[in-house]
């Protein structure tokens, strides 16, 4: 007896044996997350890096010049960035007062 | 005689209430989705000192096996509970428990089996241990999970008998959608189910030993043994459920539920939640002029032979609705077609229905009316032809 | 055989919320609304949404009330595919989720902000399913439930609206006119809270 085929929108790979991502995983983004958007004064910023290493999610990316920028992809708001700032170069922000969107999902997975 | 209060609450909280009102003894936890809810709540009543228990937090679903086989050898009454691959995981224990006949009680809320992770409800994480003597059923609503619980109890806890079961329900489905439940007074719970009283209990004033080494030549009386129990538990299965109709006023059929309200001759052989779509279909389904029935198994151990036989044979074709794997079984279906073709084959050909299966509700997934209405389709095709078009459908995957 | 939604009366209402934080809140709300309707003698159901795993702070949850008058025939569903009112607990999540997914025209949002319903528009891409835009500022007429974890993973609920649940709901009831707001001020503790979601909403008809 021969079992019925699986059409190309239902089929999975065998094992369920999925790609893994190196650095980001585009299906999981977590920014539409966020409540208080942390927002970094650059005046005030020394470039200490602690934000960079405490953020849990490595959020924080430092560029070639020494800067730190919030990956508003995945950043859930968790503020602990502002938290352990030695200058309180962080502030929190309402994320409804700012008009650009960052992340829009279909599906929160 | 419905006397009790009318509660919104979903399978696993009425597990809760129905251990708390059996003045369950000693509890093993340890959380899986979908069944940690059942724990939860018993933690609280523990807590707030409304059930007198011990609550005790294993490390894996082996000890909490473990524990309550020691704490139900001592004469404690234990529930313990688990989920999809945490059922697996216990699996030693389960032969022990139910050969050294302690009647622990393990409320199953199903949860497909890894891999890869899924939540949905699938039957086979407690079927695959159906061979290990262990009585084994159902619930299609959280009213029969409660009433369950305490039908159990009296069942396996009877001295003629005195073995363990699995109290299963539909992960998600009924553990997590409430539904009406009337839970009853503690005073007739008390006159429907006795306290536990175990023959032969570890105690060290009188010790008695559990498993010792035995030889092979007096091995097969034990099994015969323990053959011989779980017919008995069958026995007596319609003297708890009067019992049960007398005290609490609902009426539960003993083996299986023969539900045919517009005499049709094909039926569905459904177990556990899906019952409750097909119902409404069969209504829905006679406007049409098509007409099927509902075969819900209400034990699937012991498996009444005759007695299902008997229910099945006034039908010309039963459609076996499998929510579970059993890959490379014969029959190429699930778990049930081989039980059904077995109880089948034991009525004379001539009063013998044809047998067709339908993978359906794989992995969780909604079993919706446009699929029964298939189903039955089906059914009634073959009936008229007096032939099956293909034995086994996997829904979702047919071409039409 | 005809699509079960056209044929059937179900209203559907889907609540967003916050994971954790406003978990009970979400579920508090269904249920009062399901009660409430239930009082009316209308078929009810409320039960949280399966696939969320709900134990991380702030992830979104969502929960779901459905009404019949008839009853309700396909009872496993997993989700309200086509919801005639949504409900956010955290605006924010406007911003970042298609809350208006599967929503069929003419559909209703409630928003719990003190915010007009106007601001709220500009972070809605499929405004034009909607009938009516309507927030409510829950916090200011009731203390949230933070602490109350027990309703998790199914476990039985305790007492139905003592925070924003019911305001939320008393909102529900004014938009959506799907229960009265006596109903609903029989079943919840906070009755208070109820009326004063009933006549504070602020609704903007599209």
């Amino acid at each position: 007896m021969s079992l019925p085929n699986i059409s190309k929108e239902k089929q999975l790979p065998e094992g369920c044996i999925v790609d893994s991502p190196t650095t980001e995983q585009d299906h999981m983004t977590t920014g539409g997350w966020r409540v208080l958007r942390s927002v970094i004064d650059y005046g005030k910023c020394t470039k200490c890096k602690t934000c960079w290493i405490s953020c849990p999610d490595a959020a924080i990316k430092v560029d070639e010049n020494g800067d730190v920028n919030i990956n508003l992809k995945y950043c859930k708001g968790c503020g602990i960035c502002a938290s352990v700032c030695p200058v309180g170069a962080i502030a929190r922000i309402p994320e409804l007062d700012f008009e650009d969107v960052s992340v829009y999902r279909e599906l929160p997975f | 005689m419905m006397k009790g209060k009318k509660k919104f609450i979903a399978g696993t909280a009425a597990v809760a209430e129905a251990a708390m009102l059996a003045n369950v003894d000693v509890i093993s936890a340890y959380p899986i989705r979908p069944y940690t809810g059942l724990m939860v709540d018993l933690s609280k009543k523990v807590a707030d000192g409304k059930l007198d228990a011990e609550f005790v937090h294993a490390d894996s679903e082996h000890s909490q096996l473990s524990i309550v086989h020691g704490a139900s050898a001592s004469g404690a009454r234990t529930m313990t509970g688990s989920a999809g691959v945490g059922v697996t995981y216990a699996f030693e224990t389960y032969s022990p428990i139910s050969g050294g006949r302690c009647p622990v009680q393990m409320v199953v809320a199903d949860r497909t089996l890894d891999p890869p992770g899924d939540f949905g409800s699938e039957h086979s994480d407690v079927l695959c241990a159906r061979d290990q003597g262990w009585i084994m059923g159902w619930a299609e609503t959280p009213q029969e999970a409660f009433d369950n619980t305490l039908i159990y109890y009296r069942l396996g806890e009877d001295q003629r008998v005195s073995l363990p079961q699995f109290n299963c329900q539909d992960g998600y489905f009924v553990s997590h959608i409430p539904g009406e439940v009337v839970v009853p007074e503690k005073s007739q719970v008390a006159e429907f189910l006795p306290p536990y009283k175990l023959a032969k209990p570890l105690d060290p004033r009188k010790p008695y030993g559990h498993g010792p080494q035995i030889f092979s030549d007096q091995g097969p009386a034990l099994q015969l043994q323990r053959a011989i129990v779980m017919n008995q538990a069958k026995e007596i299965i319609p003297e708890v459920l009067s019992d049960f109709n007398k005290v609490f006023g609902r009426k539960y059929d003993s083996y299986i539920e023969n539900y045919n309200p517009n005499d049709a001759d094909v039926c569905l052989f459904v177990n556990g939640a899906h019952s409750q779509t097909v119902r409404y279909a069969i209504a829905n389904l006679k406007a049409q002029g098509v007409n099927v029935a509902l075969c819900r198994i209400r034990f699937v151990r012991p498996w009444a032979t005759e007695e299902i036989a008997e229910v099945l044979s006034q039908y010309k074709a039963v459609g076996v609705v499998e929510t579970n794997n059993s890959f490379g079984v014969a029959g190429q279906a699930g778990v049930f077609t081989p039980e059904v073709a077995a109880t089948l084959y034991s009525l004379p050909e001539n009063k013998r229905p044809m047998l067709m299966s339908f993978m359906a509700g794989l992995s969780g997934e909604v079993i919706r009316l446009n699929d029964i209405y298939f189903m039955a389709k089906k059914l009634v095709q073959a009936a008229d032809r007096k032939k099956i078009e293909k034995p086994v459908y996997w829904i979702g995957f047919e071409e039409n | 055989m005809a699509d079960s939604k056209t044929t059937s009366q179900v209203k559907e209402v889907t609540i967003w919320a916050s994971g954790v934080i406003q978990d009970a809140e979400g579920r508090d709300t269904v249920n009062c609304i399901a009660a409430a309707a239930s009082k009316e003698g209308k078929y009810v159901q409320a039960f949280d949404n399966y696939i969320d795993l709900p134990d991380r702070v702030n992830v979104p949850v969502r929960k779901y009330a459905r009404i019949s008058s008839e009853e309700i025939q396909e009872k496993y569903l997993y989700e309200n595919e086509h919801p005639n009112m949504v409900v956010v607990v955290e605006p924010s999540l406007i911003k970042g989720f298609n809350i208006l997914r599967g929503m069929l025209k003419g559909g209703m949002l409630v928003v719990n902000t003190g915010k007009e319903p106007e601001e709220l528009l500009k972070f809605l891409p499929n405004k034009e399913l909607l009938a009516a835009v309507a927030t409510i500022d829950a916090s200011k007429v009731a203390e949230a439930l933070v602490d109350d974890f027990m309703d998790i993973e199914g476990a039985a609920a305790g007492v139905l609206g003592r925070g924003i649940g019911a305001a939320l709901a008393g909102a529900v009831a004014k938009v959506s006119g799907y229960f009265g707001l006596e109903s609903l001020k029989e079943v919840v503790q906070n009755t208070d809270a109820a009326e004063k979601g009933f006549n504070n909403v602020k609704i903007k008809i599209l």
